[in-house]
């Protein structure tokens, strides 16, 4: 240390006035306690605050993993609710891979409510009922269909009944209304995370610890006829630093979350809503084909969904959905001319003409974009973010060092004094 | 020390902050607003409102014919009937799962004007699907030619269109489970019984059964489905829509005896068409002289209701 030490002369010459009213040691314990203080805080909340921002993301990533769950669940529940509408207009012997296909939905929709509620304890209330619901739903289905294969009209009772109840708001314990509960508690969530880096919060502590440490110089400078004391510049450096370092990770962070908020996460949410209404949609078309006569108001639900779709379905599906729309229309006028068979015969087939196919080929897109964009927005928000906990400890044990350099600085003058 | 508390701190505000997320809130019930209640037309007609325009002189004309200018004539050169049914009544008109056709009583109906029109009804019907709202608009509009869908004729609706002859006397009964005990309406007191919201039959249930519960679906195969679940005790309605739950189910039965309304069926015209009217009575008198009427009966109602029934002697006289 080649540091400028006055003679002890200097020191021991104090101000007659100064000397007459004030203990040195006293005021020099003070200054240290709260010089030590405004590093420990200042370290202890900053290292906090970037605790929380490391945790805020992991939260993130995860409430868009159940995001894309509950919107899942969601979309394969229209999907399960348009195989069987759809099945269920070919006549009384469904074919055995349609069916095939509604069992599978079924039993991913099963299988998922399982994992949400596994991976979120606050939505298990709202899972557990969804999960009655969906039971109560494919009772009925199985109704539907044991009543449709003896060629009884009540059979399309049940499916209207099954359809409905699905979506039903005036019934307490429908599946659809619980599942938008679901989706929109969970965008609720990771949006709030998305958002919770703070840079000017951040800023704060050290902002409070440079005036204290500045404070705190000052004094000791006018008492001692030095300007800086070396210990406290130190650690006042060191607050800074940490500051700044602090601040820009934050900002930056807050950049890249806001990108992902408008990016991956939003072409996700957005692609999921539309699968969600193209299957209600595609529902809609089965059962205003078996309401014949009394299908308005199927045909008004699917122009609904059909807007919610071109609201929100991405460039790449967009097209796949207008190709849809194309067979809708013709089944329509098929419909509406008189010629019935015709119009289920578009409806019902799997070749590449019908809008079966059609609205397979925008669903089968659509769930990869949504794989896709959820995957992006996970995968951002969890790479890297180990940096912030060690920069978190990293803050906290520079922030404890910084205050060890203010002991050490002001244990000088304490010598001098002595 | 001070240390140790400002990190206790921390670790409690990061709990706090990250892991407790509120309950995801199940979403309540929604009532929805009630359906302004149907109004009825006025009615302007005092006479006994099953009266309809007699056949014209010389019966039945030919498919070959018909006198020009008249509705039949252009409906021939048209090459089809068009005509309103229902697509989901059992045993009146349902479409037929495994043939697709469309079939039932007043089906049948509808092929014998055919007939009449063409020489045969096959590939000259042009079956339209439609709701019970749609059976007067329809017909205004020109858009049907007829209506053979389960339709009551009363006074108010002569004022909308015209009828035919009443072509089927129904009248309401109830559906109970078979072994039930209950014989009559009366013994419905205490049991739920289901019809559909905005008809008047539970009121007639209620004026001979006080005690009776009431349930409400939208339709009566809804009520079906709740007679079927368990949360109805009888369906009361029009013994042939009855007769038709009945056939779906093999433990329900139509209770014979008295109904306690009638409901006399007519095939609904656009009220100018009055010459299609007075043909349409001329099948109908036909239906009855060569036993085909009784012959659809036979197939369609007799083995639900149980019990014989025959052709309404039609009334004339508008």
């Amino acid at each position: 240390m080649t540091q400028t030490q006055a003679p002890p002369a200097t020191v021991v010459t104090p101000p007659a006035k100064t000397a007459r009213t004030e203990d040195v040691p006293k005021l020099l314990n003070r200054w240290q306690v709260l010089a030590v203080l405004a590093c420990l805080v200042f370290a202890a909340l900053t290292a906090g605050l970037q605790a929380l921002a490391w945790h805020a993301n992991r939260a993130a990533a995860d409430n868009t993993e159940q995001l894309v769950r509950v919107q899942n669940i969601q979309s394969t529940l229209f999907r399960a609710d348009a195989l069987a509408t759809t099945a269920f207009l070919t006549g009384g012997l469904e074919p055995p891979e349609q069916r095939a296909a509604y069992d599978d939905a079924i039993e991913t929709v099963t299988r998922q409510i399982t994992e949400a509620a596994e991976a979120q304890p606050a939505d298990r209330e709202a899972l557990a009922d969804l999960s009655a619901a969906v039971t109560d739903y494919n009772a009925t289905i199985a109704q539907a269909r044991a009543n449709n294969r003896q060629g009884f009209p009540v059979g399309a009772e049940y499916l209207r009944t099954a359809s409905t109840g699905l979506r039903d708001t005036s019934v307490e314990g429908s599946a659809i209304p619980i599942a938008k509960a679901l989706v929109a508690a969970n965008a609720e969530r990771a949006e709030d995370e998305l958002g919770a880096q703070h840079p000017f919060l951040i800023l704060l502590p050290g902002l409070a610890a440079l005036g204290l440490l500045f404070w705190v110089n000052r004094k000791l400078a006018q008492r001692f006829r030095r300007r800086i004391n070396l210990g406290v510049a130190a650690a006042a450096l060191t607050v800074a630093a940490l500051t700044v370092v602090a601040v820009v990770v934050a900002a930056v962070q807050a950049g890249n979350n806001n990108d992902l908020e408008a990016g991956s996460y939003r072409a996700s949410y957005r692609e999921s809503t539309a699968r969600t209404a193209a299957n209600d949609a595609k529902a809609n078309e089965s059962l205003r084909l078996i309401s014949r006569g009394s299908g308005q108001v199927y045909e008004d639900r699917w122009d609904a969904a059909s807007e919610v779709v071109l609201t929100n379905a991405s460039n790449e599906t967009v097209p796949l959905w207008q190709d849809y729309v194309t067979v809708h229309e013709q089944i329509v006028a098929l419909d509406e001319g008189g010629r019935y068979d015709a119009a289920v015969r578009l409806s019902t087939t799997t070749d590449a003409e019908g809008s079966t196919a059609r609205l397979d080929a925008f669903d089968t897109r659509s769930q990869e974009i949504i794989t896709a964009s959820g995957a992006e927005t996970t995968d951002a928000l969890r790479s890297g973010n180990t940096g912030i906990l060690v920069l978190a400890i990293v803050t906290l044990l520079l922030g404890i060092a910084a205050a060890g350099m203010a002991v050490w600085g002001i244990g000088l003058r304490r010598r001098e004094y002595a | 020390m001070i240390r140790i508390r400002a990190l206790v701190a921390v670790a409690a505000v990061a709990v706090v902050a990250g892991c407790g997320y509120s309950a995801t809130p199940v979403p309540q019930a929604v009532t929805p607003e009630p359906a302004a209640p149907a109004t009825t037309a006025p009615c302007t007609d005092t006479g006994n409102p099953t009266r309809s325009y007699a056949p014209a002189a010389g019966g039945l004309p030919s498919p070959g014919n018909l006198p020009s200018g008249s509705t039949m004539a252009a409906i021939r050169d048209r090459g089809h009937l068009i005509a309103g049914v229902s697509g989901d009544s059992y045993l009146l008109a349902s479409r037929n799962p495994f043939s697709g056709v469309v079939e039932g009583f007043d089906i049948d109906m509808v092929n014998q004007v055919a007939a009449a029109i063409f020489g045969t009804a096959k590939g000259h019907v042009q079956l339209r699907v439609i709701s019970a709202a749609d059976r007067i608009p329809l017909l205004q509009s020109g858009d049907v030619d007829i209506v053979a869908r389960n339709m009551t004729i009363n006074c108010a609706r002569w004022d909308q269109i015209a009828f035919s002859a009443e072509y089927f006397h129904s009248g309401q009964k109830i559906l109970v489970q078979k072994g039930s005990g209950i014989t009559q309406v009366a013994g419905l007191s205490g049991k739920r019984a289901c019809a559909p919201a905005g008809t008047t039959s539970l009121d007639q249930i209620q004026e001979l059964a006080p005690d009776a519960i009431p349930v409400t679906a939208t339709n009566h195969t809804g009520c079906l489905l709740k007679f079927q679940n368990g949360e109805t005790d009888a369906i009361t309605g029009d013994d042939t829509v009855l007769a038709g739950l009945a056939a779906q189910d093999p433990y329900a039965e139509v209770v014979t005896g008295e109904a306690l309304t009638d409901e006399p069926y007519g095939i609904g015209v656009n009220r100018d068409q009055v010459d299609l009217v007075r043909f349409i009575n001329g099948v109908l008198e036909r239906m009855r002289a060569d036993g085909s009427w009784q012959a659809s009966y036979a197939r369609w109602f007799k083995p639900s209701l149980k019990v014989d029934a025959t052709q309404p002697t039609p009334v004339y006289g508008r």
